[in-house]
């Protein structure tokens, strides 16, 4: 089929869109926001088209590769899990961008705006087709660049370009260990294949993978421990992902993050950029898979990432700040869901990746929200708020889907339910499994606490916004259409989306490691990595299968007893004296912790006595070498007389002591 | 029979020098100003007849004249100069009433550097040679007006002189002692000149009169004043082309020809290697003259090619001559756009006259001209050997050959040079982007916005984009061993 030629084109045409807004935007109407939307909606079709060949023909997968610099290729690997991931990508930028329109209306920077959402998805675009890890890594850190750009997009404001460092300088910790662990994995192929061959990509996944029996017999002694290279290469790997997808404890930039404009909030920092961590995993999965102990440290992170952050939750004001901790403790699930690949193998995948998709939806469809109602109120501080649902009826309704989809509801064992829950329960289930057949319950204890807040933080959320009498003097209005359509129709993916797809699209992920590209065989390599899967979904007790959806009924009723009700004067429970408020409140004091003791005490204490010790050196011989060679410069100039006899005599001289000199030495040596 | 299409790239040049020298005679002031689309025009057909021609090897006219691949691929970096000045000429020749004369100079001295080239004899070589160095002695001082361009053009003219009778001279004892003309005979004979103290006299005269075009310590002294004096498009066409011209003449000559005595010419070349690309680097950094500046550069870079004679190693070849033509790229562009400020600056009357290409002059250029000033900061930038350009996978693959031959002291001197150089590179960046403009915004003139655009391609592509480069280097330097 011809359109697989064109898959090089996904995230091409956005680059190029990049380049025409950024230099001629201001020329074009509405800050050449028409040209993004073109390219994306370009790009959308594209992979829907290669998307649903995939569907019919899921062993067929896209793959092209040119060489690059001898020894390492430039490709495009569409298989099942770049394909879902692709239309994802394209389609909420699509929207996120249509939607940009009407919310960035009003902001003079606008064809810069645009620019940078066209090159981020060109870069998240990119980096979901790579058939290789460095390609990936490269358009990894221009994804964090673009990240950076746009949270410090309003870069006047002093709190957004301090949030923009932290968040480039806090994901940067994970880029290093992501690097670290591509040198590692370079070095060991490169033991392992003797060396680069021409034509061969040693860093195209399909070559990694099939070293991966090798790579795990490679031992290493790391204090003290015998550890396998391929444990170490996976956890470097998924300390990349903590950074991207703001796991535990590298999460403390995400909050910060909502600086940027919301619709940049929707796009990278719920719906996109953070998922790409779970990405990575999911990709080098077979990897992971076979290293012993690292699925297990994945689910940890994940499992306890998704119970913290959803506490921070509770106690926000904020909106975006709310959303924020959501949205990291969703990842978490997602990463909990890979991690439980020790358990129930390749649908860990499938698994994990449904969450994502669904999360895509109702996530950046509550950004989207919010940001509908600050653009019409004018503040995000939810105290300010309440009634808001009399003036914006679309807004509120689609919310409320939103919030519905996120906690979770639905009914087991039918067809019935919102996207999140198809997608949340199961992993909650395979938790259930782990404990049920290692004795392992934390992740379950985890994840089935995170349901409950999830439920009370997200219909706080909803119950402060819109029911009720408003608390301040707010003017407002419906959002343009051109902001609400978009809601309604994330809305709707938000809501039945899950309950469409759920089988055939778990069955579909299944083939990402079976196909024309790479073959590997999960069970042998879960052998290696020592795990013990079974595959006995859905055969849990009644009670188990039901917990979830209860929790989050409760959660419900807790939040319209406390906010809607209010039942309970929180005003004591909620005060700065109640020592685990103000722990909440104060987000573990992660700030003290990381930032002002870690970071400015610890860290930059030590560079600042670094500075004044190592300082004096380096500057005295860096200074000593610019005099001496100013000194040359200066003394050498003068031999440029400007007198062309001196300049023929040189020339002459030149040629009998160069005949003396190379004499001499020839004698000599 | 010869089969004069193995010539057509050079029979299309001589052609469009004459037609334009011809006709612009009988052509108005105003009119003549299409002469340069036309040489532009057959500039362009050249480079696609060339491109054409790669895979053809044959040796012409009694074996006087050799096509290969290492002839072709220096006719392309001739007539990729040649495009990039022929085109930014069109606007620095707008008021000129001797534009037939430029632009005939021009495509005579492109003419003789593409003989030179495929000169696969003494006699045509020097002759070639001598055909290109008297067009550029009129470029260098086309302005006759200006004492700069003459003073330029007359110590170019002097050293140039002197340097031809030092190359004839060499190639006289080499035809003495050889007892022929030709290069291979030469090859095949060169036991003669072995253990015979003449062979090294020949070595070192050969280099002194090459390392005049090459611009290497201490036979460069003309180079920073010309360049500096010569309107920009010239010192374009200088630095960027007639210095490959000393090259290739050098390859042929001595790692063909006088192969025998490579210990001679290797250890002269080690020492004319360190020797420029200190100095060069050195001297620039007092350099307040932009076109100075790039000259002392350029010397530096002279240098770094000199080090494939060092290596030998055919990879270190193949990076010499990549390196050849990522140069032409970028030091063409750096002088056209030091052109386009000059043009900014002499039609302003404001800022520095004296001294048109001063520093100061580049203040601000950023807000001023931002396409001349991103142009320069990529060459800059490039000639520093940042990657993704030309100029970092040029010396990557020169380097690293040097270091695979295990000559890591030479690698690190160069490493070190690099370092050093990135000085005055990154200060000229910083006057152009972080000193506040003096003046209004001017804009880039067409003509040579086209020609930097053209060069920043060339620059981008081959750095992101090698491989096609190298293996077209790498055929080329398989001529050679």
């Amino acid at each position: 089929m011809a359109l697989e030629e064109l898959a090089f084109l996904i995230p091409v045409l956005p680059a190029l869109a990049f380049v025409i807004t950024f230099f001629f935007g201001k020329k074009l109407p509405s800050g050449g926001a028409i040209i993004p939307i073109a390219a994306i909606a370009a790009s959308f079709v594209i992979s829907l088209m290669i998307t649903l060949g995939l569907l019919a023909n899921p062993e067929e997968v896209v793959s092209q590769s040119v060489s690059w610099f001898a020894v390492l290729n430039l490709g495009v690997l569409i298989d099942p899990l770049a394909a879902v991931m692709l239309c994802m990508v394209s389609f909420v930028s699509l929207l996120i961008h249509i939607y940009a329109v009407g919310y960035m209306s009003h902001d003079p920077a606008k064809p810069r705006y645009f620019a940078e959402t066209a090159l981020f998805t060109a870069a998240m675009l990119s980096l979901v087709l790579s058939d290789n890890i460095l390609q990936l890594f490269v358009s990894w850190e221009l994804v964090g660049l673009c990240s950076y750009l746009l949270i410090g997009f309003w870069f006047a404001k002093p709190s957004a370009a301090s949030a923009a460092k932290k968040a480039f300088l806090t994901t940067r910790i994970g880029d290093v260990m992501f690097l670290t662990g591509i040198i590692v994995l370079t070095a060991d192929l490169m033991k392992l294949a003797g060396g680069f061959t021409d034509g061969v990509y040693l860093l195209r996944f399909d070559e990694i993978f099939s070293y991966i029996p090798e790579l795990s017999a490679m031992q290493a002694n790391f204090l003290g421990f015998e550890v396998s290279h391929l444990t170490i290469i996976t956890l470097l790997f998924f300390g990349g992902a903590v950074g991207k997808s703001g796991q535990f404890p590298l999460h403390v930039w995400l909050p910060d993050a909502m600086e940027g404009p919301t619709t940049v909030s929707a796009l990278i920092h719920a719906a996109t950029m953070v998922t790409a961590g779970v990405y990575l995993v999911a990709r080098t999965f077979p990897m992971f898979i076979a290293a012993p102990d690292s699925l297990m440290v994945v689910a940890y992170f994940g499992g306890f990432t998704a119970l913290f952050a959803a506490t921070m939750g509770i106690v926000m004001n904020d909106l975006k700040r709310v959303l924020a901790f959501s949205t990291i403790s969703q990842l978490g699930y997602m990463m909990l869901g890979l991690g439980l690949g020790a358990t129930i193998g390749l649908e860990a995948v499938g698994v994990s990746l449904f969450h994502l998709i669904n999360h895509a939806f109702f996530k950046a469809l509550l950004f989207l929200c919010a940001g509908s109602v600050i653009h019409a109120v004018g503040t995000h501080d939810m105290r300010e708020l309440g009634g808001v649902a009399k003036v914006m009826p679309i807004t509120a309704a689609t919310m409320t889907a939103a919030a519905l989809s996120l906690a979770g509801f639905g009914i087991p064992g039918t067809s019935i339910g919102t996207s999140g829950f198809f997608s949340k329960d199961p992993i909650i289930e395979a938790a259930y499994l782990l404990g049920e057949h290692n004795g392992n319950w934390i992740p379950y204890i985890f994840s089935i606490l995170a349901a409950l807040l999830t439920a009370v933080y997200i219909f706080r959320l909803i119950f402060m916004t819109f029911a009720g009498k408003p608390r301040s003097n707010y003017g407002g209005h419906e959002s343009p259409s051109s902001m609400t359509i978009p809601l309604s129709i994330l809305a709707v993916f938000a809501l039945v989306f899950g309950g469409l797809t759920r089988t055939g699209f778990m069955e579909f992920l299944e083939e990402t490691f079976t196909n024309s590209f790479v073959n590997v065989d999960i069970g042998s390599l879960a052998g290696l990595g020592e795990y013990e899967i079974v595959h006995a979904a859905g055969h849990e007790p009644l009670l188990i299968l039901w917990l979830p959806v209860i929790i989050a009924l409760a959660g419900l009723g807790i939040s319209f007893v406390l906010y809607y009700l209010k039942a309970v004067d929180l005003g004591a429970v909620a005060s700065m004296k109640n020592p685990v408020y103000k722990l909440l409140y104060k987000r573990y004091y992660q700030h003290e912790i990381f930032t002002e003791f870690f970071s400015i005490g610890v860290v930059y204490g030590v560079v600042a006595f670094l500075t004044q010790v190592v300082d004096v050196i380096i500057d005295s011989i860096v200074e000593a070498i610019g005099i001496v060679t100013v000194a040359a410069a200066d003394a050498l100039r003068r031999v440029q007389t400007g007198v062309v006899q001196t300049y023929a005599s040189v020339v002459i001289a030149g040629v009998g002591l160069l005949i003396i000199l190379v004499k001499l030495i020839m004698e000599v040596l | 029979m010869v089969d004069l299409m193995l010539l057509a790239p050079e029979i299309a040049i001589a052609v469009t020098g004459l037609f334009v020298l011809v006709t612009g005679i009988f052509m108005s002031p105003q009119a003549k100003n299409m002469l340069g689309y036309l040489a532009t025009f057959g500039v362009l057909a050249a480079l696609g007849l060339t491109v054409a021609s790669f895979g053809t090897e044959a040796v012409m006219f009694s074996g006087t004249v050799s096509i290969d691949a290492l002839s072709q691929f220096f006719k392309l970096v001739f007539l990729v100069v040649a495009l990039l000045v022929s085109v930014a000429a069109i606007k620095y020749n707008e008021d000129s009433e001797h534009i037939e004369e430029f632009y005939a100079l021009v495509l005579f001295a492109t003419f003789g550097m593409m003989f030179v080239a495929s000169a696969n004899d003494l006699i045509v070589l020097f002759c070639a040679f001598e055909l290109a160095s008297l067009a550029t002695y009129a470029l260098a001082g086309y302005e006759k007006q200006n004492p700069r361009s003459l003073e330029a053009a007359m110590k170019y003219f002097v050293i140039g002189s002197v340097s031809a009778a030092l190359m004839l001279f060499g190639l006289s004892f080499v035809y003495g002692a050889t007892g022929t003309t030709s290069i291979p005979l030469i090859a095949a004979n060169s036991g003669l000149l072995v253990d015979n103290p003449i062979g090294l006299v020949a070595v070192v005269l050969l280099i002194a009169g090459f390392g005049f075009k090459m611009a290497l310590v201490p036979f460069h002294m003309w180079a920073p004043d010309t360049y500096q004096g010569s309107p920009s498009v010239v010192s374009a066409l200088l630095a960027a082309g007639s210095k490959k011209m000393g090259f290739v003449a050098a390859f042929r000559v001595f790692i063909v020809a006088l192969a025998a005595l490579q210990p001679d010419w290797q250890l002269a070349f080690t020492i004319l290697a360190v020797v420029t690309m200190t100095f060069g680097n050195v001297v620039a950094v007092s350099q307040t003259s932009v076109k100075r500046m790039l000259a002392y550069s350029s010397l530096a870079q002279a240098g770094y090619i000199a080090m494939a004679f060092v290596v030998m190693t055919p990879m270190a070849l193949a990076g010499g001559i990549l390196y050849a033509l990522a140069h032409a790229f970028m030091k063409a562009g750096a002088f056209i756009a030091a052109g386009a400020v000059v043009w900014m600056v002499t039609s302003e009357k404001r800022g520095n006259l004296e001294v048109p290409d001063h520093l100061d002059n580049f203040k601000g250029l950023g807000t001023r001209m931002p396409i001349a000033a991103f142009a320069m900061m990529v060459f800059v930038f490039a000639l520093a050997g940042i990657p993704p350009t030309a100029g970092f996978m040029a010396k990557f693959v020169l380097f690293s050959s040097t270091i695979q031959a295990g000559m890591i002291w030479l690698a690190v001197i160069a490493i070190l040079n690099s370092a050093l150089s990135l000085f005055y590179y990154a200060r000229l960046v910083k006057y152009m982007y972080f000193l506040p403009p003096e003046g209004e915004k001017v804009g880039t003139p067409f003509p040579y916005a086209l020609a930097l655009l053209l060069a920043v391609a060339g620059v981008l592509v081959i750095g992101i984009w090698p491989e096609p480069f190298v293996q077209w280097a790498m055929e080329a330097a398989s001529v050679l061993v």
